[in-house]
């Protein structure tokens, strides 16, 4: 499979912000994959693997980020990401914890 | 957002006794009680909903370190607590690894920016490797009051 680099910009609806749960969520999804995922927020690139990188950026509701992925499944593992940052985690209604 | 912010330092426990993951967040939110931060008859249902909230995944962010926490209506501000556990705690964490650090956090219902601020404070402290691990090595209440200090003093931080 190619290496393709895939790039989309999610706005954080959940009220709750990117919290620790939503962080550990991400870094879950970004290690099952097999690409590289960036988080930019203010022009500042994290690791998608690291939640403490990820907690660092203080992502609150109505904020907007942007996912960079480079490898096999890019497009795939972004669209499993975006739902995270509405609060939704995996079959569950929206909620914030 | 700095430690002295969130951090009751008269709730910081250096040797942690449990060995499991309900017996560790009922040690702390007790800690966080008899220190005055929390209601001693609130105790049980806020230990009840950190335990709930683990159910929902593991605080066990990988490093060593968990940062269980929950909202609790009976929470006028945000508090906190540290403790260090020099066997580790099994807390199902993302890389496996054993918890010996814990960051509790107990926050009003409707104030998110706040618990986030305290999560960006304690993960940016956190990714100076010098800290984690003087803190992971820390032996007594004063020890660990003294890192939280230089670290609100800059003194740490990446």
């Amino acid at each position: 499979m190619s290496e393709t680099r895939a790039t989309r910009t999610v706005v954080v609806t959940d009220p709750a912000g990117v919290h620790a749960r939503t962080a550990v969520a991400i870094a879950e999804t970004v290690r099952r994959g097999k690409s590289r995922v960036t988080l930019i927020k203010d022009r500042e690139p994290v690791s998608g693997t690291d939640v403490l990188q990820i907690l660092t950026m203080v992502t609150h509701q109505g904020e907007t980020v942007t996912l960079e992925a480079i490898g096999p499944d890019a497009e795939a593992v972004l669209s499993e990401l975006e739902p995270l940052f509405a609060g939704r985690f995996g079959d569950e209604a929206p909620q914030s914890v | 957002m700095k430690f002295a912010d969130f951090i009751c330092r008269e709730a910081i426990l250096a040797q942690l006794q449990a060995s499991d993951k309900e017996g560790a967040i009922r040690e702390m939110v007790e800690a966080l009680s008899k220190a005055g931060q929390v209601e001693a008859e609130e105790s049980e249902g806020i230990v009840k909903a950190i335990l709930k909230r683990e159910e929902l995944g593991s605080t066990g962010i990988g490093r060593g370190v968990a940062v269980p926490h929950t909202k609790h209506p009976s929470i006028e501000k945000l508090v906190g607590t540290v403790a260090v556990s020099p066997q580790g705690v099994d807390f199902a964490s993302l890389d496996g690894e054993v918890v010996h650090l814990f960051f509790l956090l107990v926050s009003p219902p409707d104030r998110p920016g706040d618990h986030l601020r305290a999560l960006e404070n304690i993960s940016r402290q956190l990714r100076d490797d010098t800290f984690c691990r003087f803190l992971k090595q820390a032996k007594t209440v004063a020890d660990i009051q003294q890192l939280l200090n230089e670290a609100d003093n800059n003194q740490f931080g990446s």
